[in-house]
C-alpha cells in the first residue's frame, strides 16, 4: 500500500515545535519544583536587581500605576540596551570579526552552562552572542545555580567534589557540542534547549510586571529589528546570506528529516511551509527517516552554526563523500520508483526543503537565489538528494516562550495550558507566513501577543467560569 | 504520595487520551497539528462562553437552574462550532486532496479521514479534560485533599477526573461519527451527537442533589459506553464495506 500524504505533511513544523513544546515543559516543571524554595527565600532576601530591572525595583506594596510606569521604563531601558549590543554585534561582523565573535559565543556558553560567579562579565559575552539576550544580572543564577538550588530543594545527598566534576563536564561537552563539528545533532539539539530553559529559568525570577512589559517590548523590538528597513537583525541577517556564510548566533535547527515534499510545494503552500534551497551550501546528503539516526551520528559537520570559517570546500567534499558512501535505502528507492511511474521526473527528485527560520528571534534567512539554484540543482542531481537542515530558530525565541510560560506557571495550570497552545499556535501562523513570504521573520510577536492575551482572557474570564462549573461537579 | 495521588488523578482522566496520542495521533505529524488546532478551537470556545457568563457569575450553588441553562447553551454553542469545525475541515480535505493528485500521491484513504476525525475531536476532550479537571489537580499534588458536601464518598478530585474521563471519550468519538454523518448525509448520526452531547452535560446536573453523584456517574458512563459502541459499529461498517 502506497504511503498517504498524511505521513509526511508538517513534519517540519512538529520537528521545530517538539523542541519548543520540550522547553516549556521544562522550565514549566522548574518552575514549579523551585517555586516553594523561592518565595521562602525572597522573603528574607534582597529584591533581584539586574539589567532588566535597573530603574525600577518592583515591590508588592506598590500602587498598580506605579508598578505599571516601573515596568514600562524598565522594559524600555532593557530593550534599548539590547539594541545597541544588537547594532554593535553587526558592526563587528561587518568588520569581519567573526573569530572575536565565535570565541565570545563560546566563552559565555561555557559560563551560562557552568556555574558562575563570574556573572557579569558572561552576561555581556551572551550579548554578544545572540544579539538580544541580557546584558543582565550582576547576581548571576545560571546553570550552576540552577542545578544548587534542585540539588538543595530535593535535599540530593552529593559532595561538592562529584558536584562539580559534573557540572564541569556537563559544561565542557556543552560548550563542544554547541561550537565543533561532528557531534551528533541530537546533543547539540539538546544543549541548545538546554540552554533556553536555563535563560528562561532565570528570567522567571523577574517581577510580574516588568516580565510582561518586557515580553511585549520584545516582541515590538523584533518586530522592528527583523522586518524595518534598517533593522539590526534584518542587516545581521542580509550581511550573512551575502557572505554565503550562517549566522554569528545560537540558532537550534530543526533536525534533518525526509518528507516527501516534492518541487511542487509552491501549491501546496498551505501545508508544507515552501522552501528554500541554500544556495551557499548545498548540501548532498542522503538522509532518509529510516537511518536518519544513524546518519546523524555520523557526524554532520554543517550543522554547527557557528562554525562559519571552515565552511569551505572540504565541507563540500565531505558531504559529497558522504553521497557515495551511503546507501540509497529502501524507502528513498521506493519513492523513486513509485512516483517515476506515476508522474513526471520532477517529482521524482526528493527534494528538501529548506526553510531557514533564523535567529534572534528568528528572522528567517531566506535564500534568494532559490530560482536559479533550484533549477540548476533539478537538472544535475538527477539521483541525489538534496536535504533541508530544517527550520532555524533563534535561541531567544525558546527563551522568551519559555518565559512567558514559566511565569503563566506561577498563577495556575490552566493559564499555562493556555499559554501554550497559544504560543504554538502563534509559532505555526508564523511558519505559515514564513511560507507565503519567504524571508526571514520575527517569530516572537504573534506568538507572545497571543499568549499575553490567552494569558489575560483565562484568568479574568475562565477561570471563575471554570471553577464555578467544576466546584459543583457539573461538566459538559 | 502526594505527587503519587495528584499524578494518579491526572492519568485517571486523561491516561486513555494519552495512549490514543502514542498509539495513533503521534506517528503522522498533520494529525498532531490537527490536534492542536482542534484544542485551540475548543480553548477559544471556551473563552467566549464564559465571556458571556462573566456578567452573571458567580452562580448561586442553591439553584440548579442558572446551571441548567449555562449548560445548554454551552453546548448549543459548541455543536454550532462543530459544523463550523467540519466545514473548516471539508475544505482541507479538498485541498489536501488537490495536493495529493498533483505530487502524483493517492488521495486520502478513508482510514485517514477518519484519523483526522479523531485527532478532531481527541483535541475537543483534551481541551475539556485539561481545563475542567488538570487545571485544578494542582492542590491535589499538596499535601492535603478536598471533599465537597454534595458527594462525601470520593474525593474531590477523583470524582472530577472520573467524569472528565467520560467527557473526554464521548467528545473523542462523538466527532468521529458525527463527520461520518456529515460525509454521509446521515441525519440520524447528525442529530445523535448534539442530544448525547446535551444529555451527558445534563446528567452531571443528577450530581446537584446531595449524593446524586452516586447515580450521576454510572449514568454518564453509560452514555459513553454508547457512544463507543456506536462509533465502533459505524466504523466497523465502514470499513467492511470498503
Amino acid at each position: 500500500m502506497e504511503s498517504s500524504i498524511l505521513d509526511s505533511i508538517g513534519s517540519e513544523i512538529i520537528g521545530v515545535m517538539t523542541p519548543v513544546s520540550l522547553c516549556m515543559l521544562l522550565v514549566v516543571l522548574l518552575v514549579y519544583s523551585l517555586s516553594p524554595s523561592e518565595q521562602s527565600l525572597s522573603g528574607a532576601s534582597d529584591p533581584f536587581r539586574t539589567a532588566a530591572n535597573l530603574v525600577y525595583l518592583e515591590r508588592p506594596d506598590d500602587s498598580s500605576t506605579q508598578k505599571l510606569e516601573g515596568a514600562v521604563l524598565n522594559a524600555l531601558v532593557f530593550v534599548i540596551l539590547i539594541a545597541i549590543v544588537t547594532f554593535l554585534l553587526v558592526l563587528l561582523y561587518y568588520y569581519n570579526f567573526t573569530n572575536f565573535l565565535k570565541n565570545y559565543v563560546r566563552f559565555s556558553a561555557f559560563f551560562v552552562l557552568g556555574t558562575c560567579p563570574f556573572a557579569l562579565i558572561h552576561h555581556f559575552l551572551v550579548d554578544f552572542a545572540h544579539a538580544e539576550v541580557l546584558l543582565c544580572s550582576w547576581l548571576g543564577t545560571m546553570g550552576g545555580s540552577i542545578f544548587l538550588s534542585i540539588i538543595q530543594q530535593f535535599s540530593i545527598p552529593v559532595d561538592a567534589f562529584t558536584c562539580f566534576v559534573l557540572l564541569f563536564n556537563f559544561t565542557i561537552v556543552g560548550v563542544l557540542s554547541l561550537f565543533s563539528g561532528g557531534i551528533p545533532i541530537l546533543l547539540r539539539q539538546a544543549y541548545m534547549v538546554c540552554m533556553g530553559i536555563i535563560m528562561a529559568a532565570w528570567f522567571t525570577n523577574l517581577p510580574e510586571w516588568t516580565t510582561w512589559a518586557l515580553l511585549l517590548a520584545l516582541a515590538l523590538y523584533d518586530l522592528f529589528a527583523v522586518l524595518a528597513p534598517g533593522g539590526p537583525l534584518k542587516l545581521l541577517v542580509e550581511l550573512a546570506s551575502s557572505r554565503d556564510e550562517e549566522l554569528p548566533a545560537l540558532v537550534y535547527e530543526a533536525r534533518p528529516t525526509v518528507s516527501e515534499n516534492e518541487r511542487n510545494r509552491r501549491s501546496g503552500l498551505r501545508f508544507l511551509l515552501g522552501g528554500v534551497s541554500d544556495s551557499g551550501s548545498v548540501e548532498l546528503q542522503v538522509v532518509s527517516r529510516d537511518n536518519a539516526d544513524g546518519r546523524e551520528n555520523h557526524g554532520n559537520p554543517e550543522y554547527s552554526a557557528v562554525n562559519v570559517g571552515t565552511f569551505g570546500n572540504e565541507m563540500h567534499e565531505r558531504s559529497s563523500d558522504e553521497v557515495e558512501r551511503l546507501p540509497l535505502v529502501g524507502h528513498l528507492r521506493d519513492g523513486f520508483s513509485s512516483s517515476g511511474s506515476s508522474s513526471d521526473r520532477s517529482t521524482s527528485v526528493n527534494r528538501e526543503n529548506e526553510i531557514v527560520m533564523e535567529e534572534e528571534m528568528s528572522p528567517l534567512v531566506d535564500m534568494s537565489l532559490s530560482g536559479n539554484n533550484r533549477q540548476r540543482a533539478s537538472d544535475s542531481l538527477e539521483n541525489s538528494l538534496i536535504t533541508d537542515r530544517g527550520i532555524r530558530l533563534g535561541l531567544g525565541d525558546f527563551i522568551f516562550y519559555s518565559v512567558l510560560v514559566g511565569r503563566a506557571a506561577m498563577y495556575d495550570l490552566m493559564t499555562v495550558y493556555a499559554c501554550y497552545l497559544a504560543i504554538i499556535s502563534g509559532l505555526g501562523c508564523t511558519l505559515i507566513l514564513l511560507s507565503v513570504c519567504r524571508r526571514a521573520l520575527p517569530a516572537l510577536p504573534i506568538s507572545i501577543t497571543l499568549g499575553v492575551l490567552f494569558y489575560f482572557l483565562t484568568r479574568l474570564l475562565m477561570e471563575p467560569f471554570v471553577v464555578g462549573t467544576t466546584t459543583n461537579l457539573l461538566m459538559f | 504520595m502526594t505527587v503519587a495521588v495528584g499524578i494518579g488523578y491526572a492519568l485517571i482522566a486523561l491516561g486513555p487520551s494519552l495512549s490514543l496520542f502514542v498509539a495513533v495521533i503521534s506517528k503522522k505529524p498533520f494529525l498532531i497539528l490537527t490536534v492542536l488546532s482542534s484544542t485551540l478551537l475548543w480553548l477559544i470556545s471556551l473563552i467566549v462562553l464564559s465571556g458571556i457568563w462573566r456578567a452573571f457569575l458567580p452562580l448561586k450553588s442553591t439553584t440548579w437552574w442558572p446551571f441548567a441553562l449555562l449548560i445548554i447553551s454551552s453546548v448549543g454553542f459548541q455543536e454550532g462550532l462543530r459544523v463550523l469545525f467540519w466545514k473548516v475541515y471539508k475544505r482541507l480535505e479538498d485541498t489536501l486532496d488537490a495536493f495529493a493528485d498533483r505530487v502524483g500521491k493517492p488521495r486520502l484513504f478513508l482510514t485517514d479521514k477518519m484519523q483526522i476525525a479523531l485527532a478532531g475531536g481527541l483535541g475537543h476532550g483534551v481541551a475539556h479534560a485539561v481545563f475542567f479537571c488538570l487545571s485544578l489537580l494542582t492542590p491535589a499534588f499538596g499535601p492535603a485533599t478536598f471533599y465537597v458536601d454534595r458527594c462525601p464518598q470520593m474525593p474531590f478530585f477523583l470524582i472530577s477526573a472520573i467524569i472528565a474521563l467520560a467527557f473526554v471519550t464521548i467528545h473523542t468519538f462523538s466527532m468521529v461519527i458525527a463527520f461520518n454523518g456529515y460525509a454521509e448525509g446521515n441525519t440520524t448520526d447528525q442529530y445523535f451527537v448534539p442530544v448525547v452531547h446535551l444529555v451527558a452535560g445534563m446528567v452531571t446536573l443528577v450530581n446537584f442533589a446531595s449524593g446524586g453523584c452516586v447515580v450521576g456517574i454510572p449514568l454518564l458512563y453509560i452514555l459513553a459506553s454508547l457512544i463507543l459502541l456506536h462509533c465502533g459499529k459505524m466504523v466497523w461498517r465502514r470499513l467492511t464495506a470498503s
